[in-house]
């Protein structure tokens, strides 16, 4: 808190100290500063680059320049209505956002190509339909926000539209939707098992990211008098992208620095300083190589300095066990998978009971880790049917898959690194708990259950919630990501390799952790496991895969005598 | 044959293939190394520039493919070691620092020669005859230029040693890296190779274009588009991308306006991006 | 505890460090009062962007108006203070400069050498407050208030050699191309009636997208087989210098004249001189004009900048008569009063680069050249007295 009255202090001093013409250009600024605000929001935080910013930020302003010249003669109406400038934004980056992340892929280089597709493509309907936006020479004439006769005036406006934008990305950088968003960025398949729709994060981001330009953009237009086509097209949005990069991307204030600085600095010493332009070029590869946190980054211990030290506030039970799911049995009928020419699943038939500890063995390339991936929904399957709970799963996307019960353990462990442990675990919580609308709730990050409890007591690390968890051993992460899957209270569990590369006090550790899991959860727990030993310790039934298809069911005892197992897998012990 | 229709035809083939010749820079350095290089444009500027001073020199004008070589190649092996190779990870602050870099190159340029056009003559001027019309002759050498430097480089790659070494970097750079290929050495030969080949493209359009500082600019979203539609990393991909983006702008600026033609590749591009994001060749 | 790459202690330096060097340079930014006795020019120019090739010459040519009005006593007995600003990158950029100008240079007249859009942008922003010089070339139609326009009109341009055009080289079927935006499209409007004045028909008009790469091997095989007698170009830049190289290329320029609107030396250049042949340029000046006062301003500016000077042309040799234009107008005024420069505007008399001219409706009047590209030089084949600009203001 102390850090945001330190904002808002200098917003309000600033002009005071640097003069009429410093705070006309600054009222400029701040409104490429929301749009900056709302880049930082999806680059920074959510981990893709929208290369056609301006699209929003000029859309709202065409929009806001037509309705003021409309209602020249009753201003408030059309101020009135600047909010809805900002949400028509809003809502044409949220369908572009659904339409462009629901398909799957590297939509990073990808969805920035579109985004500056569609900002040439606004430049050239802007520059082309005369008739209403006045073409290339601009919409006219469009009359000033009434009351304000200062040249100075409109940066308190703007100021202000600023400061509310920042307090929208502040909020939602400590709400539950920041994390998810931080968490998208560093590891989108793991939040995907967890059972949350990325697509439609990444499209809220994107769309809360135009609402922050068509604030800017909506203010804009009187405030000008004229909006022209650059508004709209690859200049201001290339701009954009270096300011925010400057100024520093993953903070809040990062944006607003790097436009305020570089922007308004390039403004006055263009004409004064010889060769500016290659002094930025050069400035730019430098932070961009050098100081890839911005100019935010190097002053991030000043800071803190100011923040000082944050209070830890009391912790909030989380709602009862997730709609008393009860356990579900998992089978597959079946299922086919190829990709090409080459057969990872060939009718595999598995049906695993109710409840109960199952290993999974088999030779490299049996089609165990590939098994999971058809079932989480990562693996299209070709034909069969994966019944779960009563109803078919096949066909259907991770999240939906995550969200139906099914938690996993990843082979490799795969947490949210730059996270911090309570946030890890809070989004295991917040997984099938949450409604959408409470992940707006900054009171969420706070969530506890008594699951949580007996896993913080059983493990005293996961209970230092500020540390970072890629500062974590190999082993303790496994460990964290176990607790993850069982945080989620799930109906059915899968781990793969869950001991790989612990110690032999982890190993035990976690095989305890397993059974205690079993008797807790009730539901049935099944391990992908190389390590004889420990199949033996855990396993009621084992279930052996060779070639993409069953090979044989068992006790373990009944498995190891069989000839068939004994040709073509030979169990080794650690 | 009304003449109209065949002109417009070797129009069509000839702006398929010029594109397919100045995205293939791109498409090894994009297609290839996945490096977002916005600066792409500003090494067939150089190209252009270097045939611009070989003229004024009153050298033969291959000549300048030498120049060319020898500039984009010093050129690319310093930005590949002090920006790209920093940044292989991190394909967003890639395009970033390329950014800064076409800056820096224009202003280069504009240093050099300042900012005003300068005219490149057509090394092989007038027209020949063919099917009922007439057309420039230079323009039909390039498109069987193009066409060979873009075969030539496919079959290079797919038949010879270094080829088959970057193939496997690309696909897979741990393992080819525990086979003994030098991935650092190997990545900054790639990244040398597309922009010697954007350069060349610039000596081979030279005479057909204006040539002042910001001409990279105009070809750089062309190439982006033809990758990203045709599919990255292969030469189906970049032939197939060309043919979809150069014919449509092409066939539709004949037929109705260049506005019309240059909307349709906007929206095409768009198009493709979205319902095909890994392009009409997708690489498996 | 985190562990970083470099300490925290270093990167805190040198924030501290940049912050510092910031900060130290805003004062410096501040400009202090204007020193007694100056009369302020605010002159936007092109620094940056395209149209910066312009930049030198506009800058040069206003010097030399500058220093030659101060050796005679300068405006109203002030020196004249040029504040070259740049206005060649976005309107609001622009619309800002002329603030600060306003605000803290107190300028006491503006002299614009720009595009429309950053017109309209200082237009609105000036308000009127200041005079407003505008000098290039433009569509027409600009009756600001306390707003002055000495740049080439549609009519000055293209009534007289297209006419010429029409006449001597029997040309009746005209195709008109132009890139898409207010410029070309008022020019093309103003044509099709000469056009239709002299017997004469339009055989298709047809815009590019303004700002988009584009190519031209389409359109000139579309012209090629529409078979006019000339080409009315109202490209500007790249686009024309592409047109005409193409247009060439496909050998088009032997049966087809070219009259293009914004050919300057610049331009004529990037089009070399395999692709000049059969191209003609209607512009008020031009570096070699005949006239005796053109003579004259090109050997005073050889004089003042030497040999390696920036290229002359309309756009630059633009603001030597904008600043003389300011000196008329402020004198005939007694000041910068807008109502006294309004009434005051009516009549004055200024040099330009290529001559004397008259103010009629806050538009002069003024002579035309039409030149034929021999290489990359023009070669003035027709002058036209005093042609009437066609865009006079009422009061």
């Amino acid at each position: 808190m102390r850090a945001a009255s330190l904002v808002v202090l200098v917003a309000i001093v600033l002009p005071l100290v640097l003069g009429q013409f410093w705070a006309y250009q600054l009222g400029l600024y701040a409104l490429y500063a929301a749009a900056a605000v709302g880049l930082g929001l999806c680059w920074g935080q959510a981990g893709f680059l929208p290369l056609g910013q301006a699209l929003f930020f000029g859309l709202a302003a065409y929009l806001s320049g037509l309705t003021f010249i409309a209602f020249a003669n009753v201003p408030i109406v059309a101020v009135l209505l600047i909010p809805l400038f900002a949400l028509v934004s809003a809502l044409l980056a949220y369908v572009i956002g659904l339409l462009v992340f629901r398909r799957p892929g590297e939509s990073g280089a990808y969805f920035s190509m579109i985004a500056l597709a569609l900002s040439l493509l606004g430049f050239q309907i802007a520059t082309s339909w005369n008739s209403v936006t006045g073409g290339f020479n601009g919409l006219k004439g469009i009359p000033g926000l009434p009351g304000l006769d200062d040249i100075s005036d409109v940066y308190y406006v703007s100021a202000t539209a600023l400061l509310v934008v920042l307090a929208l990305a502040g909020w939602l950088f400590n709400a539950p939707i920041g994390v998810l968003w931080r968490a998208l960025a560093q590891n989108e398949r793991r939040l995907q098992l967890f059972g949350f729709d990325t697509n439609q994060l990444k499209s809220v981001a994107f769309s809360v990211s135009g609402l922050m330009a068509g604030v800017g953009g909506a203010i804009y237009a009187p405030q000008q008098g004229i909006v022209t086509p650059q508004v709209v097209g690859f200049g201001l949005s290339a701009d954009l992208v270096i300011w925010a990069a400057v100024g520093g991307r993953g903070s809040l204030l990062g944006p607003v620095i790097g436009t305020l600085l570089v922007g308004s600095l390039t403004s006055q010493l263009r004409d004064s300083v010889p060769f500016w332009e290659v002094l930025m070029a050069v400035f730019f590869i430098v932070i961009v190589l050098v100081f890839p946190r911005g100019v935010a980054g190097l002053a991030e211990p000043l800071f803190r300095t100011i923040e000082g030290r944050r209070h830890n506030k009391p912790s909030v039970a989380a709602p009862g066990d997730p709609a008393a799911r009860p356990p579900a049995k998992l089978a597959l009928h079946d299922v086919s998978v190829r990709i090409g020419e080459v057969t990872i699943l060939d009718q595999l038939s598995v049906d695993f009971d109710q409840a109960g500890i199952f290993c999974v063995i088999g030779p490299n390339g049996a089609g165990k880790t590939s098994m999971f991936n058809a079932v989480s929904g990562e693996l299209a399957a070709a034909s069969g049917r994966i019944a779960f709970g009563g109803s078919d799963v096949i066909g259907l996307p991770p999240n939906r898959v995550g969200g139906l019960g099914v938690a996993r353990k990843l082979q490799i462990p795969s947490v949210f690194p730059d996270l911090t442990i309570s946030d890890n675990l809070a989004i295991a919580l917040w997984s099938s708990r949450a409604t959408k609308l409470q992940l707006l709730n900054p009171r969420l990050r706070r969530w506890k259950s008594p699951m949580l409890d007996e896993l913080q007591s059983r493990y005293a690390f996961l209970a230092t919630g500020a540390r970072k968890a890629a500062e974590l051993s190999h082993g303790e992460q496994q460990i964290l990501e176990l607790a993850m899957a069982l945080l989620t209270e799930p109906r059915v569990l899968l781990l793969d390799e869950p001991c790989a590369g612990l110690s032999p006090e982890e190993t035990a550790a976690v095989m305890d952790l397993v059974r205690w899991a079993a008797k807790r959860l009730g539901g049935a727990i099944i391990i992908i496991e190389h390590d004889m030993s420990l199949v033996k310790e855990l396993a009621e039934i084992v279930y052996v895969l060779h070639n993409g298809a069953l090979l044989a069911k068992g006790s373990v005892v009944a498995i190891q005598a069989d000839p068939k197992v004994r040709a073509v897998y030979v169990g080794g012990e650690k | 044959m009304d003449p109209l229709i065949v002109t417009q035809a070797i129009n069509l083939l000839y702006a398929v293939s010029t594109l397919a010749v100045l995205a293939l820079g791109l498409a090894v350095i994009f297609g290839l190394l996945g490096v977002l290089n916005i600066a792409h444009g500003e090494f067939i500027m150089i190209g252009a520039y270097c045939a611009y001073l070989i003229q004024s020199w009153n050298l033969p004008y291959l000549v300048a493919v030498t120049l060319t070589l020898a500039i984009c190649g010093l050129l690319g092996w310093l930005v590949e070691w002090i920006i790209i190779r920093p940044l292989y990870r991190r394909p967003f602050d890639t395009l970033v620092a390329t950014w800064g870099l076409s800056l820096l190159l224009r202003k280069g340029a504009e240093a050099m020669f300042g900012l005003g056009y300068r005219s490149v003559a057509i090394p092989i001027p007038g027209r020949v005859a063919l099917l009922g019309t007439e057309y420039p002759i230079y323009r039909l050498v390039l498109i069987a230029l193009s066409l060979a430097v873009v075969g030539g480089l496919v079959i290079w790659y797919g038949k010879s040693r270094t080829g088959s070494r970057i193939r496997a970097m690309v696909s897979n750079p741990e393992l080819a890296q525990a086979q003994g290929i030098s991935v650092r050495r190997l990545a900054a030969g790639t990244f040398i190779v597309g922009t010697c080949l954007a350069g060349l493209g610039g000596v081979m359009v030279a005479p057909l274009a204006p040539v002042q500082p910001f001409m990279g600019l105009d070809y750089v979203l062309r190439a982006f588009f033809a990758l990203i539609v045709g599919g990255l990393g292969s030469a189906s991909g970049l032939l197939s991308g060309s043919a979809v983006i150069g014919g449509f702008d092409s066939v539709i600026s004949a037929a109705t306006s260049a506005t019309n033609g240059y909307f349709a590749v906007l929206v095409l591009a768009i198009l493709f991006l979205w319902l095909r994001p890994r392009g009409i060749v997708a690489r498996s | 505890m985190i562990t970083q790459k470099q300490g925290p202690t270093r990167r805190t330096l040198l924030g501290a460090a940049a912050a510092g060097a910031a900060l130290g340079t805003l004062p410096g930014l501040i400009r202090p009062a204007a020193a007694a006795g100056e009369f302020k020019i605010g002159l936007f120019i092109a620094l940056s962007g395209p149209a910066s090739l312009f930049g030198p010459t506009q800058k040069a040519c206003a010097e030399l108006a500058a220093e030659e009005i101060n050796k005679n006593g300068g405006i109203l007995g002030r020196q004249i203070k040029l504040i070259p600003t740049d206005a060649g990158g976005p309107p609001a950029e622009s619309t800002k400069s002329a603030i600060r100008l306003m605000l803290e240079e107190n300028v006491d007249v503006f002299v614009g050498s720009h595009d429309s859009a950053t017109r309209e942008a200082l237009v609105a922003t000036i308000k009127g407050k200041v005079p407003y010089i505008y000098t290039p070339v433009y569509e027409g139609s600009e009756c600001a208030f306390n707003t002055y326009v000495i740049a080439d009109t549609p009519e000055q341009q293209i009534r007289p050699s297209l006419t010429w055009m029409m006449k001597e080289r029997n040309a009746k079927g005209i195709y008109l191309i132009g890139d898409d935006y207010v410029w070309p499209r008022k020019c093309n409007e103003q044509a099709k009636q000469y056009i239709a004045e002299n017997g004469g028909k339009v055989v298709a008009e047809e815009y590019v997208p303004f700002g988009a790469p584009n190519k031209f091997e389409e359109i000139v095989t579309r012209i090629k087989s529409a078979k006019p007698d000339a080409v009315l170009i109202t490209l500007v830049g790249a686009d024309n210098v592409n047109f005409n190289r193409t247009f060439a290329g496909f050998g088009l320029d032997k049966d087809i004249a070219r009259l293009s609107l914004l050919l300057e030396e610049n331009t004529l250049l990037g089009i070399g001189p395999e692709s000049s042949g059969n191209l003609f340029s209607s512009m008020s000046y031009f570096a070699n004009a005949p006239s005796d006062a053109a003579k004259k301003f090109k050997a005073d500016y050889v004089a003042k900048f030497g040999d390696k000077a920036p290229q002359l042309g309309l756009i630059g040799a633009d603001c030597y008569g904008g600043i003389y234009c300011a000196k008329a107008l402020v004198t005939k005024a007694g000041g910068t009063d807008a109502k006294k420069c309004m009434a005051a505007s009516e009549g004055i008399t200024f040099p330009t680069a290529a001559g004397t001219v008259a103010m009629r409706g806050r538009h002069v009047d003024k002579t035309m050249f039409l030149a034929t590209c021999k290489g990359t030089e023009f070669d003035i084949i027709k002058t036209f007295a005093d042609v009437k600009s066609g865009d006079e203001c009422k009061a």
